[in-house]
């Protein structure tokens, strides 16, 4: 390889890049203006709303049932507050209609005042205030007259002492100070680390986009890839060349981003200083993450050059990159999450632990360990990804592609044929926005009953649907075929050790992505609720019809194009994702594969439909009657198995399978293939 | 010289089938001599020349420029090539003489060779008055022009015509079949592609036919009409294609 030759690229693309507008805009311009007018446009905001709340006119009743000295003292005291208006008095059998008027909000709180008498013998002014919490005026109407009734009470309290000459000093026994230890710098650096990570991925995965689409699927569009590819260049002189040229391109983005961003907020600050006590950010901490923003940027530019490469033009560039643009955005919103902490786990995820990281150095507060393991990890993915992009450009099927006639029909050639992968995908999309919109709907409205009209409403009810109005023949579609009543004692067993397997599993996950504890307690609740026999209906039965008949049934006819691994895999990806659920992910898609191998190796649908109800209802009933088995209970019951459990499970396991397969010899799966 | 030995290319189709784009091509061009392969639409002109150019890797056989093999020695054989296709295009945003300038650099001529080499082909054009706009403002025919340029920068022994005039105006692509002969009277060997007929007998000092990637005949226009006994020049393309088709049958049985 030849650096002279390198650098000469990467200055033509340089060159050539600054004067396409889309680049100089997304890159240069939007940057530098982004900030300034966000600034402006959120100080003038606050500044507005602050001044209307303080010129916000306060109106509030009150209602002076004593009438004596005390009272009319605290009435004028309350007419003292500044904005606050006393409403006139009207004469009200109850008080519903004072209610009405707090709640569309023509008076923003009501003081009731009555009168009692303490055992000591001294009156006891009970002020009862009934407010709206939701509204922002009526809560500071509240904090106003409270503060004011605090001070009364401690001038009257100090009143009686001296009338029986007691020093008032007697009465502090704790003098309560606050301070708050968020100094205003952290304060911002909080907001500003929640918001400043995904910004900051977003405008980096988007440079990076435009540039590199033009690099390579630009340049094939244009039909200038050959005339380069002729020259005395070398591949990898030309892919590094054009690699720098993404690099530098989202760098200097990234740059005028932070220092954007660091002017901006500069300038807001420091006109800010005289009430805002010099608000400042370290300039330290955005040259921080400046250096670290290198790797990732490395790592989206090698993946966005290999997008591009592959790609034939810029429009399709721009398809495929749209995933990655999602992905990314997607991810770096875990730094808007509460309760989310860099973990060992999390600094593995790529742009998860970025966006972590840079909140956490927003706060002044980030391990180095953290930083250490974030920057290496990436640095690895990097690698691989350079390699690759550099293996694509090389490749001549992959730089050549041929147009293909791809037409975008849903319904495969005859109208009817609901078994193509994009009716398929489709299909699932809808059935999982439908889970998610209205089946969550009615979960949270009542569980067991959402669950039950989930399972028969979205899932089985337009599977059934679907296949009826393909018209296609129902029985041999889902395999409801006759099986080997063996299989079913076969199946029961396997649960057992496919339940150790599944827990060792979820233990592991739960080591490198603690779950969150709130997260179990509300699933254990669920089975402690409701009779085993409606729990069993609900949990095991259920889900194993309908869920089978959908993917098992459905989806992986519509993969079987793609052969039988495949489609069962793909199958089990998509089950994967249907459960809603990250940390269920892996495990779920696992047993997707298991009911996939069991549908085809038996040739028929009951099986994995027993399979799904028996390591749902060994689950359920070992959580059950966890206690009432005196050796198990404390490993059951926290749901923790010992680790060395695995080792019988995976060879019981392997014995049982071997059986399992012996029975179902003349197994479809040959026959399957040639299909 | 070119040199070109039972050159094979496979690509495997959509449906999975093998498709042989170039099929056992063998032929020669000296220097001096323009040869022109001629074939119809799909015939693998283009995969040819392509695998000559070290764009693609042929599938078995091998083929030489200037000697350098290339398989063993792609990066010589690029340097010892000029190429220049029909559809090819420019960077819009560069001026002529960056364009050119950069194909200078990525074919190693020196800096100050550049300078010269850019205003003795501008001469011998006649760019002079568009070397320093945008290629986006440039006619047809000027682009043209700075592609020939992008093409000659560095001095090729060997020039690759793949159909250059398609899709021109007469006058441009007249443009381009000077140049060719000049190159040719340089001493320079020219394989040129194309599916006109009447344009490979005008300036061809060799044909090569190709029809699905085999050669169906090797010789001059004269050579073919004493062959066939026939004068008109698609009839004798067609009479060839008919008889490999008759061979291959009888290769079937
Ligand atoms: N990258 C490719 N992948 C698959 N098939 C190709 C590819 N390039 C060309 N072909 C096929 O090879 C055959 C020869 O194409 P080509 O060499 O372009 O022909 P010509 O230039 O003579 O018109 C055509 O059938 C074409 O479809
Ligand atoms: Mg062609």
């Amino acid at each position: 390889m030849n650096f002279k030759k390198i650098l000469i690229i990467y200055k033509k693309e340089l060159l050539d890049l600054f004067r396409d507008r889309r680049t100089v805009i997304t890159s240069l311009v939007l940057p530098i203006v982004l900030y300034p007018l966000l600034m402006i446009g959120f100080s003038s905001m606050m500044s507005r709303q602050e001044m209307k709340l303080e010129q916000q006119q306060m109106l509030i009743y009150l209602n002076d049932n004593i009438l004596d000295e005390t009272s009319i003292r605290i009435e004028s005291e309350l007419q003292n507050i500044e904005n606050l208006q006393i409403m006139p008095k009207i004469d009200f059998y109850d008080e519903t209609p004072l209610y009405e008027l707090l709640k569309d909000k023509s008076i923003q709180a009501v003081v009731d005042l009555k009168d009692s008498l303490s055992s000591t013998g001294y009156q006891v002014l009970i002020a009862k205030i009934i407010y709206d919490e939701t509204s922002e005026r009526s809560s500071k109407t509240y904090r106003k007259i409270s503060d004011k009734l605090f001070e009364i009470e401690n001038e009257l309290v100090g009143e009686r002492l001296q009338e029986i000459k007691i020093n008032e000093e007697i009465l502090t026994a704790i003098e309560l100070k606050k301070e708050n230890i968020a100094p205003p710098a952290q304060m911002l650096g909080f907001a500003l680390g929640k918001f400043l990570p995904y910004l900051l991925i977003i405008l980096t995965i988007s440079s990076a986009a435009v540039v590199s689409s033009d690099l390579v699927a630009g340049e094939k569009e244009r039909k200038t890839l050959e005339t380069i590819l002729v020259s005395a260049a070398r591949r990898n002189e030309l892919v590094i060349g054009k690699y720098l040229t993404i690099i530098t391109i989202t760098i200097i983005t990234v740059l005028l981003n932070l220092f954007s961003m660091y002017l901006s907020f500069h300038h807001i600050f420091s006109q800010y200083q005289t009430d805002a006590g010099g608000l400042q950010l370290p300039i330290g901490n955005f040259a921080l993450i400046l250096v670290l923003m290198i790797p990732l940027v490395t790592l989206f530019s090698a993946l966005l050059l290999s997008i591009s490469t592959y790609s034939r033009n810029i429009k399709e560039a721009q398809s495929y990159q749209m995933p990655v643009l999602f992905g990314g955005i997607m991810l770096s919103m875990v730094s808007f999450l509460p309760g989310f902490e860099l973990s060992f786990g999390f600094a593995l995820i790529p742009i998860v632990n970025f966006s972590l990281l840079i909140r956490n150095i927003m706060l002044g507060s980030f391990e180095l360990s953290h930083l250490f393991i974030v920057v290496s990890s990436t640095i690895i993915l990097d690698i691989i990804a350079i390699y690759i992009s550099i293996r694509l450009f090389n490749c001549e099927s992959v730089l050549f592609r041929t147009a293909e006639e791809k037409s975008l029909k849903f319904w495969g050639k005859d109208k009817k044929n609901v078994f193509t992968p994009q009716f398929g995908f489709l299909f699932f999309i809808v059935m999982l926005l439908a889970l998610f919109y209205i089946g969550g709907k009615w979960q949270t409205e009542n569980l067991i009953n959402g669950l039950i009209r989930t399972e028969l409403l979205i899932i089985l009810l337009p599977t059934i649907l679907i296949l009826r109005i393909s018209k296609s023949d129902i029985k041999k579609t889902l395999r409801l075929n006759q099986t080997n009543p063996l299989n079913f004692i076969l199946i029961i067993l396997l649960a057992f050790p496919i339940l150790v397997l599944v827990g060792l599993l979820m233990q592991m996950i739960n080591i490198i992505f603690p779950i969150p504890e709130s997260y179990m307690e509300s699933f254990n609740n669920l089975i402690q609720d409701i009779t085993i026999w409606k729990s069993l209906f609900v949990i095991a039965l259920l889900p194993g019809i309908c869920e089978e008949v959908f993917f098992r049934g459905y989806i992986i006819n519509v993969f079987r194009k793609q052969g039988i691994w495949k489609s069962i895999i793909i199958t089990a990806v998509l089950f994967g994702i249907f459960h809603l659920d990250p940390f269920r992910m892996v495990p779920v898609t696992l047993l997707g594969i298991w009911m996939g191998y069991l549908l085809f190796k038996t040739n028929s649908i009951l099986i994995p439909i027993f399979a799904h109800f028996a390591n749902n209802s060994l689950a359920l009933l070992i959580g059950r009657f966890a206690d009432k088995m005196p050796y198990f209970e404390k490993i059951l019951k926290d749901g923790e198995f010992p680790f060395w459990w695995g080792i019988p499970a995976i060879l019981i396991f392997v014995f049982l399978l071997k059986i399992f397969a012996k029975i179902n010899d003349k197994s479809c799966f040959n026959a399957l293939e040639l299909e | 010289m070119i040199e070109v030995k039972n050159l094979t290319k496979v690509f495997i189709q959509k449906n999975g089938e093998e498709l042989y784009a170039v099929n056992n091509l063998s032929f020669t061009a000296e220097r001096g001599e323009i040869v022109v392969l001629l074939g119809v639409n799909g015939a693998g002109k283009t995969t040819a020349m392509r695998m000559l150019s070290t764009v693609l890797q042929p599938f078995s056989g091998t083929a030489s420029v200037e000697g350098f093999d290339i398989i063993s020695n792609p990066q010589q054989v690029r340097s010892n090539l000029g190429f220049l296709s029909g559809d090819t295009g420019l960077y819009a945003r560069l001026t002529a003489r960056e364009v050119i300038t950069y194909f200078g650099h990525l074919y190693d001529v020196e800096p100050s060779n550049i300078k010269i080499r850019i205003q003795e082909i501008s001469n011998l054009l006649d760019m002079d008055d568009f070397l320093d706009k945008k290629v986006d403002f440039l006619s047809t025919g000027m682009r043209q022009k700075v592609s020939i340029a992008r093409s000659i920068i560095h001095d090729p022994p060997v020039m690759i015509f793949d159909e250059p005039t398609a899709g021109l105006d007469i006058l441009t692509a007249k443009n381009i079949v000077d140049f060719i002969h000049r190159c040719k009277n340089d001493g320079k060997c020219v394989l040129f592609s194309t599916h006109i007929m009447r344009e490979a007998e005008r300036i061809a000092d060799k044909i090569v036919m190709i029809h699905e990637g085999k050669v169906l005949a090797e010789g001059t226009w004269q050579e073919f009409k004493q062959e066939t006994g026939l004068n008109d020049l698609d009839d004798i393309f067609i009479h060839f294609v008919n008889r490999i088709k008759d061979e291959e049958i009888v290769n079937e049985f």
